[in-house]
């Protein structure tokens, strides 16, 4: 009885949603995140029948033939690339990007990682570094001394002493692009490594190539919007009940047969 | 001798075999831009020379329902559902193939792809680049890609010459044997994804009534079967 298996890769299908939804709801105040979409395809098609068979000796053919499907396969689950809002935040190393662009930080192991999260800190050497210490690209130091910073559209970053009215460049942040920013593998923590299939990043500053510009002050909420979310969890759910009726029902035809004898 | 037994067996295979497509279609019911497929039972009439003729049902006529699956808001860019007619077409390494899923993106090097990597093609046949500095890319109703207000190409759509022969392939794709032609008339939205266009009312109701003419029929045999050994005693007697 293939309905059986067919069932429960319709089941398995339905939990990979549900699992989707529970990650993209979990992560709602997640600065800088987007929400993930399951996608499935139908799986291989058994010929039972092959369309164009010959069907009588005057050589009619059949039609259409009998193909059965034998269930579904998670196809991929993509980024839904989306600006999420920006929230005035007040934090002087506070960045969000307006447009599609990365920022580029260097992890331990001296691997390039990217990220949407612009909730920049410094170190205790004054280093501009993220959340979880890592530097961003490139290095920009702010003096002990500097009284306030200021980071403008195109990512310069000025420091403002006490003892001038001059403010003083200390470098500028660079942005990176991806042909297809979907292709991204996520390592948690806000950050995404380049793959074969996202393909090498552009590198340019902020407000050229389309990237988007820079905004002090403020940091990019998650873009997941929690009505569409539930919506697919109610779909999810009923679709997984369903399925789970088709087994139920397989069940009772093989008890159906096995009772003839 | 036992004829009664082998036309319910066909009627009994057949059954199994629609219930096999019921479960596929139910599990497909959030593939993106999946059709219903379907079963319908023809008669088989084998004529015994002297007796009368004996008819059989085989259920080996496929049906591909072809009705508009609803739209689903997705706000994705690369996001495309075809209202109406038409089909996109993808270029796989076995040929292309048409597909209404239209949720795709741009690979490493710019060209517009599906989830499982083959490329889409425009109305001639090539696929359509996305130049990687585009800000914003718009879909005008007819397939055409704007890229910052200048249009860059048309995605294709294309319709089977024969609509009933589609062959079904892995990654809701159809293979059309007998060759595509250009459709003028379908719409293209973007930001939008096509449901399955399973009903899932139709899929359960349906499916009940397959398991209950099931039962009904492994009654029948099972009478059957008594018939015959209550005759065989009575004679041996």
């Amino acid at each position: 009885m293939r309905a059986l298996t067919i069932a429960a890769t319709g089941m398995s299908a339905q939990q990979l949603r549900v699992e989707t939804i529970s990650n993209n709801l979990a992560n709602m105040s997640t600065t800088g995140y987007n929400a993930r979409r399951a996608e499935f395809a139908d799986l291989h098609y058994q010929q039972v029948s092959r369309a164009g068979a010959i069907s009588s000796a005057d050589g009619s053919v059949l039609p259409t033939g009998v193909q059965v499907g034998l269930g579904v396969r998670p196809s991929a689950i993509t980024v839904q690339l989306e600006q999420g809002s920006l929230s005035n935040t007040g934090g002087d190393l506070d960045v969000a990007i307006e447009g599609k662009g990365y920022l580029e930080v260097t992890l331990p192991s001296g691997q390039s990682a990217y990220s949407r999260d612009g909730g920049l800190k410094r170190s205790a050497d004054g280093l501009i570094v993220t959340s979880d210490g890592y530097s961003v690209v490139p290095e920009i130091t702010i003096p002990v001394d500097a009284r306030s910073i200021s980071i403008n559209g195109d990512g310069e970053v000025y420091a403002y002493f006490a003892d001038t009215p001059d403010a003083e460049l200390l470098g500028q942040f660079t942005l990176a692009s991806f042909s297809n920013a979907k292709g991204l593998e996520a390592i948690g923590g806000n950050l995404f490594v380049e793959t074969e299939a996202s393909g090498a990043p552009v590198i340019s500053t902020p407000g050229e190539d389309g990237l988007g510009t820079l905004r002090q002050g403020y940091l990019e909420d998650s873009s997941v919007d929690a009505v569409r979310e539930v919506t697919e969890l109610i779909e999810a759910q009923r679709g997984y009940e369903m399925n789970a009726k088709v087994i139920t029902a397989a069940d009772q035809m093989m008890a159906a047969t096995a009772q003839v004898r | 001798m036992d004829n009664a037994g082998y036309t319910t067996l066909t009627r009994q295979s057949g059954l199994k075999r629609e219930m096999t497509v019921l479960a596929n279609n139910i599990a497909n019911a959030a593939t993106t831009g999946y059709r219903a497929g379907g079963i319908t039972f023809s008669e088989f009439i084998k004529s015994a020379p002297g007796t009368e003729s004996i008819s059989m049902a085989t259920a080996n006529v496929q049906t591909t329902s072809m009705e508009q699956g609803a739209l689903k808001r997705t706000g994705g860019t690369f996001d495309f559902a075809v209202e109406g007619a038409g089909f996109f077409m993808v270029q796989t390494p076995d040929g292309d193939r048409l597909t209404r899923a239209g949720a795709f993106t741009p690979n490493e090097n710019g060209d517009l792809v599906n989830m499982d990597g083959h490329l889409v093609l425009d109305g001639g046949g090539a696929p359509i680049f996305i130049p990687p500095d585009a800000t914003g890319v718009d879909v005008a109703s007819d397939g055409t890609f704007s890229v910052d207000g200048l249009p860059i190409g048309q995605i294709g759509l294309y319709k089977p010459l024969n609509p009933l022969d589609l062959k079904r392939e892995t990654g809701v794709l159809f293979d059309a044997p007998d060759g595509v032609e250009p459709v003028e008339e379908g719409r293209v939205l973007q930001g939008f994804l096509e449901n399955s266009n399973v009903n899932p009312i139709l899929q359960m109701s349906r499916m009940i009534h397959v398991q209950r003419a099931y039962e009904m029929g492994q009654t029948f045999l099972e009478n059957e079967h008594s018939r015959i050994r209550d005759a065989v005693k009575t004679f041996v007697k």
